[in-house]
């Protein structure tokens, strides 16, 4: 069987560190530097197959098998789970989930249920029935720092990665929910019938990411 | 909004061919099952919930279907078929000498996310082997997994075999709370190559280390057994895996085989020797079964068994799809004559020719060219003549 595999990206900030992170590993890329009007991109030199993808979508094609592998951050495999195995965690897009609400506001100190604002639901739900808490929760789609502000939420649980934004907005993270980073993940059935060439791909970047490590 | 005219999310109206695929899969199927002695049994769509909280068993309670009946009792719509024939087994079939082998054509409900493209009715043909202890029923089970795809026309599928009792064993040999196992069971469920290793990081003088590091990507070939012995050292379930192996290979079995000993799914529920069979085309197993010998029990009556299921929507996905013959030949015919017209239609292959109704030969005319039939047969008292299209 040596049909190209096929690799779906998740558009934006994450496609440049793996394109980045495929040129290291000796893969030309050029493809999908240019794309033009083509939605499936070959590299020359690999056989592989790369399409670009919003992260859920990465996440749905990898399931359905349509692509065998994919790219895409934590925080997507976290709200959306699923049947797939996430093999490595490739070490860039890294940021944290956290748990933010108004500086100066005590959240825990009350008997009355609280209510989080989130773009990420099921992240939100999963973290307070840990803890053994209920809470509404309340989808936001857009800048979820202003369901506090507005008084809708008294917290959010959302990405941080300076803690800037959440500065100037008067809130503060007062607790971590989970760590994020972008993951290779990699269908089940493809994993079992194309064993060799995803090895031969997964060990690729795992030696990669270890020469990157041994340079940090 | 009224919903008469739309299927509920998850399901389907399946027409003509795909009916004609399905049917022709499970025809496949029964007839390997019927051949190997299996008998059919079926049990009803509707069941009380409190059946399938028994002994592990992996269905999440938010993926059944669920009914309140008048009494008050929560019943849901069978989302698998095991626990009821692991009932049969216990109650029904009390007298019977085991072996029992059971074999069944049904509808499963699942419900499936919100637009995941999933079906909620999984229409499965599987197979159970009541009071099969010990070898040579994993061998029957396991050479009939193969044998199924095989029957159904398929190629190019793996069947792959894995043992609950080698995860177990490694993990009885680490100083670790259950919370911690758990923790690990899913990592390598899921071959988390990397974080697997970041878990094990602080255990790693404790004996079972090194197997359990490299559990997830213990998968592949018969070589991932000599692999996982040279880690782990001698071990029950590896050895009875290899020997296992070398029947079935010595039986014509060993190309189809392959060894994943990460299968660590569903661990309170399987007890032995675990399998999955993949088929290229297919995004997911096609065929999950093992040995699950602590759930007949918690009906009543102590029984080992082993069986496995195939999505036999899914396996006739992986085939050409059939091409139905259509209409080639309309009946136009006079009262009196509906014995010669019955005699006609019956006479050819099924779905190429059929009655006309109509009165008048020119809509019978019409009709078989909205058909696209090339001929109508014409068919009068003593008398009969084709018009050609």
């Amino acid at each position: 069987m040596s049909q190209n595999l096929r690799i779906a990206l998740t558009k934006g900030r994450l496609q440049d560190k793996s394109v980045a992170l495929f040129e290291a590993m000796g893969l030309d890329c050029s493809p999908i530097q240019k794309p033009g009007r083509r939605l499936v991109h070959t590299l020359p030199n690999y056989p592989l197959e790369a399409v670009l993808a919003k992260a859920p979508d990465v996440i749905t094609y990898v399931e359905h098998g349509v692509c065998d592998l994919g790219i895409v951050g934590k925080d997507t495999i976290l709200e959306q789970g699923r049947s797939f195995y996430e093999v490595l965690d490739l070490g860039f897009g890294r940021c944290r989930f956290a748990l933010a609400v108004r500086e100066g506001s005590d959240f825990y100190d009350t008997y009355k249920t609280r209510r989080i604002a989130s773009k990420y639901p099921n992240v939100t739900r999963v973290f307070f029935e840990r803890k053994g808490m209920d809470v509404d929760i309340i989808k936001i789609e857009g800048s979820v720092e202003l369901a506090p502000i507005l008084g809708l939420a008294d917290g959010i649980v959302d990405i941080v990665e300076t803690g800037a934004t959440l500065r100037e907005n008067g809130l503060v993270p007062i607790e971590e929910v989970a760590q994020v980073s972008a993951r290779l993940i990699v269908n089940t059935a493809s994993m079992k019938l194309h064993k060799t060439q995803i090895e031969d791909f997964i060990g690729r970047c795992e030696a990669e990411l270890e020469k990157r490590r041994n340079q940090a | 909004m009224k919903y008469s005219i739309n299927t509920p999310e998850g399901t389907r109206d399946r027409l003509f061919a795909e009916c004609h695929d399905r049917r022709s899969a499970q025809a496949a199927l029964t007839d390997l099952f019927l051949r190997r002695g299996y008998a059919e049994v079926s049990t009803p769509e509707v069941e009380f919930y409190d059946l399938f909280l028994q002994s592990g068993n992996p269905v999440p309670q938010e993926a059944m279907l669920k009914i309140i009946d008048r009494s008050g009792k929560i019943m849901v719509m069978r989302p698998d078929c095991t626990a009821p024939i692991a009932r049969v087994a216990a109650t029904k079939l009390k007298g019977l000498p085991l072996p029992q082998r059971l074999y069944y054509t049904e509808t499963v409900f699942r419900s499936d996310g919100e637009h995941r493209g999933g079906s909620s009715e999984i229409a499965q043909c599987g197979v159970e082997l009541i009071g099969g202890a010990g070898k040579r029923a994993d061998l029957e089970m396991i050479a009939m997994a193969v044998d199924a795809l095989r029957s159904c026309g398929l190629a190019r599928f793996h069947i792959e075999l894995g043992h609950a009792g080698f995860f177990r064993s490694l993990a009885a040999r680490m100083d670790m709370a259950q919370s911690q196992i758990e923790e690990m069971r899913t990592l390598i469920e899921g071959k988390n190559f990397a974080a697997l290793g970041d878990f094990l990081e602080p255990c790693r003088d404790q004996p079972a280390c090194a197997a359990l590091k490299r559990l997830s990507r213990l998968f592949g070939g018969a070589e991932v057994l000599e692999e996982a012995q040279a880690l782990a050292g001698e071990n029950e379930a590896l050895s009875y895996l290899k020997a296992l192996y070398e029947t079935l290979n010595g039986a014509g079995y060993g190309p189809y085989l392959r060894f994943d000993l990460g299968l660590v799914h569903q661990i309170d529920y399987y007890t032995g020797v675990v399998f999955r069979g993949y088929v290229e085309g297919a995004g997911d197993a096609v065929l999950s079964g093992g040995r699950y010998d602590s759930l007949v029990a918690s009906f009543g009556r102590p029984a080992p068994a082993t069986g496995f299921a195939v999505d036999v929507d899914a396996v006739a996905r992986c085939r050409p799809s059939a091409e139905l013959p259509g209409v080639t030949m309309v009946v136009h015919f006079e009262d009196s004559e509906l014995d010669r017209a019955l005699a006609a239609v019956d006479g050819r292959s099924p779905g190429t020719c059929e009655l006309s109704h109509c009165a008048a030969l020119e809509d019978t005319l019409a009709l078989a060219r909205a058909k696209g039939a090339k001929r109508v047969l014409v068919l009068e008292p003593g008398r009969e003549r084709t018009v050609e299209l």
